[in-house]
């Protein structure tokens, strides 16, 4: 091939180039694709400039060759012919334009020209394809091929073309590994060639979204496990080759560590979070190479909400923890059984052996320095289900200090969704603390802290913008106070001469919990206040629970007066008769409060007599 | 809770789309729509079996393809099928939401705004609310106060649509106040009397809106806008003076059914097999892997299990207070598809 025609052909070849880089906005406003087009006119020139395509001869098309994603996906390995020769050469030139015509059809919105071009650029390079000239390009087109059909909503298609990407990019890696030639090398003259470690640099950059595609299209096809494995790839190449945003990578850690926590993958999602503390730390102090997606003027105040949210998913961790041992171990009254304690703590050896291989297993972010200092972050925190209180109040300590740290940016005006449920679920760590407390007394206070916290939130809410924030609280507020009474109570008995005060004592936390159920059970009537015929599907158990107990406090309340105590029963009556009337005319709410209707059934059988033995004895009195 | 309603509207042809020779493929009867597929053979599967038609089913179809018809639908209709709610519930204290979706060119400012001689829905609202207002102020039952803003989302940034040139117009903060509900922080709000009024006011902001490339390959960013119409009524509840205040939000949403190049269109895509190339969305996949445990069968009793950092939709955030609690939400969407080679196929 003659000079002059080459360098011809190398120059219009960047000037395509530059013309696909200009963004479409900067096009004129009723011509957007107008760079495209006249990038796509200068690449038919260099091809045809380049000559007809040599003869395959060897290659007749397969039969399904419109796939030629079939060897790899059969797990055939690729076999090394290297690109040269004049006749090779041609080959990958030619390729290098179909490639690039490819793109900008898929660009311009002709998938299928598009499709056609990509398909072209394989064949011509199927050969080559894991050589140093051509794999790079390979797997690009085969990339692009993969998006192309998820474009069209055929996911099979899209999978086969990225794993055969996947699958040549480790074949190479095993069997060649030096850093292969980029694409756009191949129009350069030999000066303007690139280093090696850019070649690896951009390489690498393909291979990371190979993995990144390849995660999405897991996504679709529900292999969720499998998408957040190659997610968590994404992020560990990341930061290998230092192409990160250091708060966007920390969020992004921080988030996949909640997929973990949903799957009980507790010491993945300790390895993440953690992960995400040590690099949100290096925000402001580390030049990284990509570019950052935030507006300048935002960065201090999403640094915050970005610190204040890595904190919330720590909050997650702690309580989901602690809730995930307490589900192990509680017994069917939801008390501490000590068996299935004994059974908790045999299992922990086993899970201590274990540790090792599974971290092996694991996707390990950094090496070296970050290692160590991701470690030191997850030495602070257990991964294992806590077994007693010690273990637990470990973790509840780190839950509360994230706490406040998420308070500090979730203020309450601003945030008032946001701040209320941080409050929420410092109220639930204590909550699940109270489980591992064994002293009455204690676990009274520890209810009492999470009443004083959640009361005040209701007075100042707009119960219409916050409804469904109202009656949370609310419910749980009053299920505070019954669980409050329920331990008053369970202290009285064991004391031998139960005195006034805490009979006292018990009926103020009775009328609290029956005040706030029935705020809530108010808070589903209509307008004109009337209570609705049929409560809807998404209030009907808590509203069931709520009438439930309410029916029981009044059972509870502690009287001399005979009189009141008849009231008193009656009214426990009257809810208890509610419950199982409204589930014989709605069979959907019976499925609803199993347990409770059986109760209701059996209360409303038993108190018409015990009332009347109740009238009995005043009358004789 | 929160009724929604969708509806979907179908437009006649357009002389480019006649000159074009384009051919009709849509059917509707009652609530259920039809599309036809006319690149997959009859009695065919295609080749990657596809099906020739496909049905979806809405609270509403509206067949306004053939004023000829006897099935046409009329804005009139449209109106009183679907706008004498939203004006019903803002006098009974109740938020609103209506949302129109669809492609550029799909017919949608024609069934929000109309055009001369033949008002969309929203005139038709705005005429409905002021006209009971009229008549119950006459009466001295109660009186009113109208305010309007508008504001623009673009980017998942705010813009006070009907602010005069300040330094602050762009990227208003979004917020919550216990007492007021979810906010933006300096939007202005103006005082109506009338449709007029509103009139003028929504020409001024349209003016300022981001303007996105025309045609139909348009990938440029696109922008949501959210026309806010408070409406507060102070009356006498049996002596006791009471304030209702409800809101009426109409979303123009930004039209496309796809990622744009920085992965945030404000929309989370759910449905498609669309891969996004850029790892600027890789936060969002993560995400979506995260909530997968989210929904929640009774978010009172169980509350949620793991907490997902807030991506985007600043527009469901804004909206909060219509799409939960005490609201009607309706939407129309205009139908607009695109069948590969027929590259300018459309209809709605």
């Amino acid at each position: 091939m003659a000079d002059a025609p080459w360098a011809e052909i190398r120059e219009k070849f960047q000037a395509a180039l530059a013309l696909s880089r200009v963004e479409l906005h900067k096009n004129p406003e009723k011509e957007p694709y107008k760079s495209k087009y006249s990038a796509r006119a200068l690449l038919e020139e260099v091809k045809a400039l380049l000559g007809p395509a040599p003869e395959d001869e060897d290659e007749r098309p397969q039969g399904d060759d419109s796939l030629g994603a079939g060897d790899h996906a059969l797990g055939l390995p690729a076999e090394l012919v290297e690109a040269e020769g004049p006749v090779a050469q041609g080959a990958v030139r030619r390729a290098v334009i179909e490639f690039h015509l490819g793109v900008n059809h898929i660009d311009t919105e002709e998938l299928s020209a598009g499709e056609e071009h990509l398909v072209k650029c394989l064949r011509l390079l199927r050969k080559y394809r894991l050589s140093h000239d051509c794999v790079s390009l390979y797997i690009q087109a085969q990339n692009n091929l993969g998006i192309l059909w998820s474009e069209r909503e055929e996911i099979e298609t899209a999978q086969a073309y990225l794993e055969s990407s996947e699958a040549l990019y480790n074949q190479y890696m095993k069997e060649i590994g030096s850093p292969p030639l980029d694409p756009t090398e191949h129009f350069l003259p030999e000066e303007e060639k690139l280093a090696e470690q850019e070649r690896s640099k951009r390489f690498e950059k393909v291979y990371t979204h190979n993995l990144y595609y390849l995660a999405q299209v897991y996504q679709h096809l529900e292999m969720f496990e499998k998408a957040a494995h190659y997610c968590h790839s994404t992020l560990k190449r990341q930061l290998e080759h230092n192409a990160y945003h250091p708060m966007e990578w920390a969020i992004n850690a921080a988030t996949l560590s909640q997929f973990y926590i949903n799957k009980q993958c507790f010491m993945e999602a300790r390895h993440c979070l953690s992960a995400a503390n040590v690099i949100f730390g290096q925000t402001g102090k580390i030049r990284t190479t990509e570019d950052t997606t935030e507006a300048e003027g935002d960065v201090p105040e999403l640094y915050h909400q970005r610190k204040g949210e890595i904190a919330r998913c720590w909050i997650k961790y702690c309580l989901t923890l602690m809730q995930n041992a307490q589900l192990s171990m509680q017994d069917n009254i939801g008390e501490l059984d000590l068996d299935k304690q004994s059974e908790l703590r045999a299992l922990r050896k086993k899970e201590l052996d274990e540790e090792e291989s599974v971290r092996k297993k694991a996707v390990q972010f950094g090496t070296g320095e970050l290692c160590d200092a991701i470690s030191a972050v997850e030495e602070k925190v257990s991964y294992l289900r806590p077994s007693d209180f010690e273990e637990a109040r470990e973790l509840f300590l780190m839950g509360q200090h994230y706490v406040f740290e998420a308070k500090e940016f979730f203020q309450i005006d601003g945030y008032v969704t946001d701040h209320i449920e941080v409050v929420q679920d410092h109220s639930a760590l204590f909550k699940v603390l109270a489980f591992f407390e064994t002293d009455m007394e204690r676990r009274c206070k520890m209810h009492k802290r999470r009443i004083a916290m959640l009361e005040p939130l209701i007075v100042d809410l707009n119960p219409q913008y916050y409804l469904l924030v109202n009656r949370q609280i609310q419910f749980e507020v009053a299920h505070a106070y019954y669980d409050m009474m329920d331990l008053k109570i369970a202290i009285a008995d064991k004391l031998r001469d139960p005195d006034s005060h805490i009979v006292k004592k018990i009926n103020s936390l009775n009328k609290s919990a029956l005040k706030y159920y029935q705020l809530f059970l108010d808070s589903l009537r209509d307008p004109n206040k009337v209570f609705p015929e049929h409560i809807g599907e998404d209030v009907l158990r808590p509203a069931m629970l709520a009438k439930f107990r309410v029916a029981r406090l009044y059972g509870k309340i502690i009287t001399a007066d005979p009189k009141k105590e008849l009231e008193n029963l009656a009214t426990s009556l009257e809810h208890y008769k509610f419950i199982v009337d409204y589930c014989e005319k709605h069979p959907e709410a019976a499925q609803e409060i199993e347990v409770e209707l059986e109760l209701s059934k059996e209360m409303v059988s038993l108190l018409p007599t015990k009332m009347e033995r109740f009238r009995t004895k005043m009358s004789l009195t | 809770m929160a009724s929604v309603k969708v509806a979907v509207r179908v437009r006649p042809m357009n002389r480019r789309e006649k000159d074009l020779e384009a051919k009709f493929i849509i059917q509707m009867e009652k609530s259920k729509t039809t599309i036809t597929n006319l690149k997959i053979p009859e009695g065919g599967t295609g080749d990657s079996g596809r099906e020739r038609t496909k049905t979806f089913t809405y609270d509403f179809s509206f067949y306004s393809a053939d004023t000829k018809s006897p099935d046409y639908v009329s804005q009139e209709m449209v109106f009183k099928t679907l706008g004498t709610d939203v004006v019903k519930s803002a006098f009974e204290g109740y938020n609103a939401c209506v949302f129109a979706y669809g492609q550029t060119g799909s017919g949608k400012s024609y069934t929000m705004m109309g055009d001369s001689g033949d008002s969309g829905l929203i005139p038709r609202i705005c005429e409905g609310l002021f006209s009971r207002i009229n008549e119950t102020t006459r009466w001295d039952e109660a009186s009113f106060r109208t305010e309007v803003s508008y504001l623009e989302i673009y980017n998942e940034r705010v813009r006070d649509l009907l602010r005069r040139k300040s330094s602050k117009t762009f990227n208003l903060r979004v917020r919550e106040h216990p007492k007021e509900g979810p906010y933006v922080e300096d939007l202005s709000k103006h005082l109506v009397q009338n449709y007029g009024d509103v009139e003028e006011l929504m020409d001024a902001g349209n003016i300022n809106r981001t303007t996105a490339a025309t045609g139909m390959n348009d990938v440029s960013s696109r922008s949501h806008a959210i026309f806010t119409i408070k409406f507060t009524q102070a009356k006498f509840d049996s002596e006791m003076p009471c304030e209702t205040v409800s809101k009426i939000h109409l979303v123009d949403l930004a039209g496309s059914e796809r990622a744009d190049a920085t992965g945030a269109t404000g929309v989370r895509l759910k449905e498609g097999g669309n891969i996004n190339k850029s790892l600027v969305t890789l936060g969002n996949v993560i995400s979506a892997l995260a909530d997968l445990s989210q929904d929640a069968a009774n978010p009172l009793v169980k509350k949620k299990p793991v907490f997902v950092p807030y991506r985007d939709s600043v527009l469901t955030w804004l909206l909060k207070d219509s799409l939960g609690g005490n609201s009607k939400t309706i939407m129309i969407a205009s139908k607009n598809f695109k069948f590969f080679f027929f590259s300018i196929q459309c209809f709605v």
